[in-house]
């Protein structure tokens, strides 16, 4: 592939041309992409961190209510390496999930009894079961899922496809994050500003963190005593006195100035108008939910993720924590299901009903699973589960997706996988598939080596494309 | 200095004997790139790739499918432009270009010369004259190329350049003026003499050193919590300020712990390994870390010091470099020998630490050991006084009388225990007890609650198992704690004194349990202790055996002082013991006892001196930081290649050792450590070590290295800009010693260095990156630079040179909206205004301003400089607080320092940021905006107050409000200005 960018580089200096919000115009993708047709334009990822227990939500496993407190057979766990937070637990009792699990819609999803919005879009959504990770830590599962390897360094999947695929909207970054505290296990997996990072790719292609508190995008509001009117004063003088030092040096990277001081006063604007959210109308709230009025909740976000979708930006990707539940699971899922099911289908809903759900690819899920065997005691009303890799699901949905499809299985215990797995670089690449992009083909040469998100491996999982 | 050269002169220069041939293809600037990027992996050096039996990257190999001299009879001719069996084949992308293909042909038809990578053959040095051997060698390329070199730039702009470039600090108007005066031809010459013995200098070296070095003040997983490097940053500056050579700057970074006798400064520099991040993630596999530490270790020993990607090498052999797999975990060998756990602490510094007192901190030490010594002289003088006293009061001693030590003592039963000392795990604490077992499983003293996870209690618990007396202190039972036992029970039914002592250190080897006032061996059950075992319970006492005299104390109590507490007889009885048949202990304790109570005024009051001083020694010397360093085990780990790079699949064994392709190691000396390995790096015969740190500094003057790729001098790393150039600065600079501050001057007293960076739009189109230099280097300042800068022309700038990190402005909530825990807490006074090489960097989180303008995030060695220009850099500058104070205080310093007019006040300001006075132009603009502000200031005085009220330095109130503000928009405006975030 010919890096058009680098090209580029080589011809006229790293930042006179393309820009954060892609100030050259055009759609600034590289040459070459799409290799496919797209299927989507935009992703909308609701990464759900801490690792929500496929065991209380989705995977449904009926014959384990016979076996709770009995041992997990040695058959079943191979050996495989555990956390050391339960290596050296002398027992692994079955803990078999307390929430009723009932099927829904047309495909007859399974789903429990603590995801009752979602039940409602079942036929929108295509459950994969068979999510498998190499990682059973926070830190580099989560990281794993955001760059194709466990060590920081890497750029993440939408610093990827903003370098790639450039961005639609001129006025807003081409990738967009937005974090919020789940009720579940509040004190424990930080997230890290790295996640969204651009590793080795150039920095403009970092997710921008947009806060719900203070500035939504940091230095974004002028300070104290300075008004709109006083501050395009000052542009228009900045502007010229660089003028004057640029027909001295001729260097295009004054003009490149220039034109993002014009793209920072612009953001200024487009951005308090995309996070104001006074103009939606009541609907809107009883969709999402009450909670979407107050910032920095899941459902405030998901509301967010839509506006920004209506606005063209290409990757929006909001974190959800607390899912982390190694010990009182059955309290705080029901707090952290709360938090999520009724905004994530709504924004499908939402989506959809707005025509943008069939070039919108939404992904909802975690960095792991949890383990069928109990973490800490076993009771009637309580129980936790460790970190598990073998298995877990999410779901896609939109453009482009095989809707009301579940694919992959696990065995009856929820812990391997028995049918169809899908691993962390296969998903990378399938979402690269969806937005058009060849995953062996977006490249970056760094430290003389040629780079890409699903490293060496990878394979686009094409029973879930609709295409 | 420029005019010396003519024209002609340039044209000589193409004709000297050390130039190359201009045109054709040479197989290491045109061809191993190509085959390197394109063939390599399938034909090139790793083993396991080989598809096919060609190798390309060995002369034998790739003339089986080469004929010297005839291209159209070469297989690898027709192979890289056939349609149907093309190579590269379709798989592996595009093909190969016409240009491409063009070369190939050229050098084939030229003979199919064989080159072994360049950067692999020693520097050669190039016969030019040295005293001018930079520009020589740059134009003599730029004749080459049809082009001139630049005027010299005015003096303005050089003083700022160089100013900036040297200190990172913007030159002063007294410092301008006085280099516009000095019409002399050495005027220069003595500003860079100056700068470079400027304490500044070292900050700005180190700076770019600590992203090299991946420096932090957080362990970068998960929680991140902070760690203490700052000794060895310091240790940084330090070193550049004093001009160490290169050579043993690099010796004592890879292994200042071996050298012989190695002084605290030369253990401090190991840390330089220690700086990668470390992972305290509950649960973790503590290998799976310990090897990725030693990775890095490799990764960026390699990187810095070598220009080597070796990582490459760690799961197969690598693709484009002749190293092979066993050749990295050689080098990993040299690396892995350290006493160190996978899994780091949570908070703090993880094993090997040391104790890394400041000049000021060793003074001090000094200073109150010489005065413990003093009053244990005087103490002494008493001491026959003291026994005869001691003597006379035993006669009379009450036979009931009781005494335990009551320093430290914070509650005892019978008496309230309840909830004093709730220590937690950075506490030390002393809890002793009698007990009379009759079971043996039972509590003896506790402050613990149900846990969480296990069946077994969160917090401090002591404790009979099987009679052996347990002691756990726990946050979660199965991996956040410590737990140890005495190897041998206790006797039941049988009256024994139990007591515990905790250091605060959080390892195992900081508890100690005494039975009958002796320590006890020790079985650690679990050394991981991680987080605060503190819980909100009172203590309490077993109940199901005799437990009785519980003493809690929150220090460490010394054996002695164990022992005396384990004497069960009273003062009374000890005194009806005749001196000579008393035990130690027994003798101590009615020696305290008397010291503490009953001496005279005069005794009493040397012991208490004399214990006060060593407790104030105590209490400094805790608060001393540490700093991780580099250790090796006595007994050598052995070591073997990781399959695919996993720490879970050992392969074969292996000795330390270097890559083959590179210089032999050393002759003489014994053994073959880290310090060997150091030695092999500043060998002169390194043929990389020089070239990559020479290329480096280049990179700070001109933006780009000469060899571009300064992370990678392999096959995929670029051709060196001016290869001859890249030897002679590298063979200078052993020449020299490694001597680095004259290797600055050298470069930056070259003409190239001080050309005007103005540039014609033609030159601008044909070498847009400035790769032949036949302009000065213009490009924006690093971030920290554009902080430093404004708080230095604003005057805020605060010097001190080293010291723990420091937290400035930056928005609220930005840790704890990425962790829910703590948030970050902004410092106040001058901590706000300290150079930006201070500012506390957590991994998680890196200080957004140093963020937005490309400072790499630290979390794995970065060498290569990158510059973007975005809508984010733009708010910063306009909204950040920093530069809205800074622009405050700078419109204070016009209206005060800056003469009577609005034209001379804003003259002012702009010369402090760009050493030049405006123009008419600007001064109309600039101008124009003052009036406008000054407008609508006047008539909105609650706009101005809220603009000048912000930020923690007090506005000068004298000053009028809406001048001030309409000032303060002026200032911000220079701060936003291009030139003034450029060095042009």
């Amino acid at each position: 592939m010919i890096d058009r960018r680098a090209f580029i580089r080589g011809a006229v200096g790293t930042a006179a041309l393309a820009s954060l919000l892609n100030a050259d115009g055009g759609d600034g993708a590289l040459q070459g992409i799409p290799h496919f047709p797209p299927t989507a334009k935009r992703v909308i990822y609701l990464f759900q961190s801490g690792a929500p227990s496929q065991m209380e939500l989705f995977d449904y496993k009926p014959k384990l209510a016979d076996l709770r407190s009995t041992e997990l057979p040695d058959s079943i766990r191979q050996g495989q390496r555990l956390t050391g937070m339960t290596a050296t637990q002398t027992s692994f009792p079955i803990a078999p999930s307390m929430f009723r699990f009932a099927q829904y819609g047309q495909s007859g999803a399974w789903l429990s009894e603590l995801m009752p919005h979602m039940a409602a879009v079942v036929d929108d959504l295509c459950f994969i079961k068979s999510m498998n990770t190499e990682q059973i830590n926070h830190d580099p599962a989560v990281t794993f899922c955001q760059t194709g390897f466990q060590l920081a360094g890497r750029p993440s999947i939408g610093s990827w496809l903003a370098y790639g695929l450039g961005s639609e909207n001129k006025e807003l970054p081409a990738f967009v994050v937005m974090i919020s505290q789940g009720s579940g296990n509040a004190a424990d997996q930080p997230l890290y500003d790295r996640l969204w990072g651009s590793g080795f790719l150039p920095s403009r292609y970092q997710g921008v963190k947009f806060r719900s508190a203070g500035d939504p995008v940091l230095y974004l509001s002028n300070p104290a005593g300075i008004d709109g009117g006083t501050r395009r004063r000052f542009l228009d003088d900045l502007a010229a006195l660089d003028k004057i030092n640029l027909r001295e040096y001729s260097d295009p990277e004054i003009s490149t100035r220039i034109s993002q001081y014009e793209m920072a006063y612009k953001m200024q604007t487009s951005v308090p108008e995309l996070t104001d959210l006074s103009k939606e109308p009541p609907h809107t709230f009883e969709l999402y939910g009450e909670d979407a009025r107050k910032p920095g909740t899941f459902a405030a976000n998901c509301l967010l993720a839509r506006r920004l979708a209506e606005r063209g930006v290409r990757f929006i990707q909001l974190f959800h924590r607390g899912w982390d539940q190694h010990t009182n699971l059955p309290k705080q899922i029901r707090g952290q299901a709360r938090d999520t099911d009724q905004a994530s289908a709504a924004l499908v809903q939402d989506l959809k009903e707005r025509g943008l759900l069939k070039d919108t690819l939404v992904v909802w899920g975690g960095e792991f699973g949890r383990t069928v065997y109990c973490q800490g005691k076993l009771t009637a009303d309580d129980y936790g589960r460790d970190h598990h890799p073998r298995c877990f699901t999410i779901w896609m949905a939109g453009g482009g997706m095989k809707a009301g499809l579940t694919y992959g299985e696990t065995d009856e215990f929820g812990y391997n996988i028995v049918r169809n797995p899908v691993d962390i670089h296969d998903l990378h690449a399938t979402i690269l598939r969806n937005q058009g992009i060849d995953h062996t083909k977006l490249t970056y040469k760094f430290q003389g080596r040629h780079f890409r998100l699903t490293d060496v491996k990878g394979k686009i999982v094409n029973d879930v494309l609709a295409v | 200095m420029f005019g010396r050269f003519t024209f002609g002169l340039m044209l000589c220069a193409v004709a000297a004997p050390a130039q190359p041939k201009p045109a054709g293809a040479e197989f290491n600037r045109d061809i191993r790139p190509i085959f390197s990027d394109r063939c390599y992996t399938c034909h090139g050096p790793a083993v396991a790739m080989r598809v096919s039996k060609l190798r390309l990257d060995s002369e034998q190999g790739a003339k089986t499918v080469i004929v010297p001299g005839d291209p159209d009879r070469s297989e690898m001719v027709r192979r890289i432009m056939s349609d149907k069996n093309r190579m590269p084949p379709l798989s592996a992308g595009p093909g190969l270009t016409d240009a491409q293909i063009r070369l190939i042909r050229e050098w084939i038809r030229e003979g199919a010369v064989w080159e072994r990578h360049w950067s692999f053959i020693p520097p050669k040095r190039p016969s030019v004259p040295a005293s001018n051997a930079i520009d020589y060698l740059v134009r003599a390329k730029l004749g080459r190329e049809g082009l001139k070199p630049a005027p010299e730039a005015d003096k303005e702009t050089l003083i700022r350049r160089v100013t900036l470039d040297l200190t990172g600090l913007p030159p002063t108007p007294a410092e301008i003026d006085a280099f516009l005066r000095d019409q002399s031809p050495g005027a220069y010459d003595k500003v860079v003499d100056r700068l470079l013995a400027s304490p500044r200098y070292g900050e700005r070296m180190a700076i770019r050193w600590l992203d090299a070095a991946r420096y932090a003040d957080t362990n970068g997983y998960q929680t991140d919590g902070e760690r203490y490097m700052w000794r060895w940053r310091d240790w940084v500056i330090d070193a550049f300020n004093r001009n160490m050579p290169y050579g043993e700057f690099t010796v004592e970074q890879i292994a200042g712990d071996l050298l012989p006798n190695a002084t605290l400064e030369q253990r401090i520099a190991s840390g330089f390994n220690r700086n990668h991040r470390g992972n305290g993630e509950g649960g973790i596999v503590p290998e799976e870390y310990a090897a990725e530490y030693v990775v890095d270790r490799v990764d960026t020993t390699s990187t810095v010091f070598l220009g080597l990607t070796v990582g490459c090498a760690r799961c197969h052999d690598h693709k484009y470099d002749p190293i092979k797999q066993k050749e990295f975990y050689q080098l990993y060998a040299y690396f892995d020998n350290i006493p160190e756990r996978g899994n780091a602490q949570k908070y703090g510094n993880s094993p090997p630490f040391i104790k890394a007192p400041t000049a000021p901190q060793q003074a001090e030490v000094k200073r109150l050991d010489d005065a413990i010594a003093d009053a244990g002289k005087k103490f002494a003088a008493l001491n026959s006084e003291a026994m005869r006293g001691q003597r006379a009061w035993e006669q009379k001693a009450a036979r009931e009388m009781e005494w335990s030590e009551p320093r430290a003592l914070v509650a005892k039963f019978p008496g309230d225990l309840a909830m004093a000392g709730n220590f937690g795990f950075y506490d030390k604490f002393t809890l002793s007890a009698r007990v009379n077992a009759s079971t043996p499983d039972g509590p003896i003293l506790t402050r613990a609650k149900e846990g969480k996870d296990a069946p077994e209690p969160t917090g401090i618990s002591v404790l009979l198992k099987d009679g052996k007396v347990h002691v756990n202190l726990v946050l979660r039972w199965l991996d956040d704690a410590i737990r140890v036992e005495t190897r041998d029970p206790v006797t039941l039914n049988q009256s024994h004194h139990v007591a515990v002592t905790y250091d605060g250190s959080r390892f195992a080897d900081g508890v100690k349990i005494y039975v009958d006032g002796a320590a006890r061996e020790l079985k650690v059950n679990l050394d991981q202790m991680n987080q605060n075992f503190a819980v909100k319970e009172p203590w309490r006492i077993g109940t199901g055996f005799a437990v009785d005299q519980v003493r809690i104390y929150k220090a460490v109590l010394p054996p002695a002082e164990v022992a005396v507490l384990a004497t069960p007889e009273s003062i009374g009885e000890i005194a009806a013991i005749p001196p000579d048949k008393r035990s130690a202990a027994q003798s101590d304790k009615i020696r305290l006892c008397y010291l503490d109570q009953f001496a005279p005024y005069a005794i009493q009051d040397a012991w208490k001196t004399l214990l006060g001083l060593k407790e104030d020694r105590e209490r400094f010397y805790d608060r001393v930081p540490t700093v991780m360093v580099m250790q090796d085990r006595p007994v050598p780990r052995e070591t073997h290649l990781l399959l695919r790079g996993a720490y879970d699949h050992p392969g074969e064994k292996v000795e330390r050792g270097v890559p083959a392709v590179l210089n032999p190691l050393p002759a003489g000396g014994s053994g073959n450590n880290r310090l060997t390995l150091a030695r092999w790096v500043t060998d002169p015969a390194n043929p990389l070590t020089a070239r990559v740190a020479v290329n480096r500094f280049w990179q700070m003057y001109f933006g780009t290295g000469i060899v571009k790729t300064v992370e990678d001098f392999g096959s995929q790393g670029e051709w060196p800009a001016n290869p001859e150039l890249l030897d002679w600065l590298a063979t200078e600079f052993v020449l020299t010693g490694w001597n680095v501050k004259a290797m600055q001057k050298t470069i930056v007293m070259s003409a190239t260095y001080r050309q005007s960076s103005k540039a014609s739009p033609e030159l601008l189109q044909r070498d847009p990156e400035n790769r032949l230099l036949a302009r000065g280097p213009r490009f924006r300042l690093p971030a920290e630079m554009v902080r430093d800068q404004a708080l230095a022309i604003s005057g805020l700038l605060a010097e001190k040179i080293g010291g723990p990190s420091v937290k400035p402005y930056q928005p609220a909530g930005l840790w704890k909206e990425l962790s829910g825990g703590e948030d970050y807490v902004q410092d106040k006074g001058d901590k706000l205004y300290r150079r930006s090489l201070y500012t506390f960097w957590k991994r998680a989180s890196p200080p957004p301003m140093m963020v937005n303008f490309d400072s790499p995030g630290r979390e794995a060695c970065t060498v290569l400089e990158t510059r973007t220009n975005t809508p984010l850099q733009a708010l910063d500058l306009m909204n950040d607080l920093t530069f809205v104070e800074g622009s405050r205080v700078l419109a204070e310093r016009m209206m005060k320092e800056g003469g009577k007019s609005p034209e001379e006040r804003i003259a002012f300001a702009f010369r402090l940021a760009t050493a030049r006075m405006p123009n008419d132009q600007e001064r109309t603009i600039l101008l124009g905006s003052y009036q406008y502000n000054l407008d609508r200031f006047q008539t909105d005085s609650g706009a101005a107050l809220k603009l000048i009220d912000q930020g923690e330095r007090r506005r000068d109130p004298s000053l009028s409000v809406s001048d001030l503000a309409a000032y303060t928009t002026v200032a911000s405006l220079i701060l936003n200005l291009d030139e003034t975030v450029t060095r042009q």
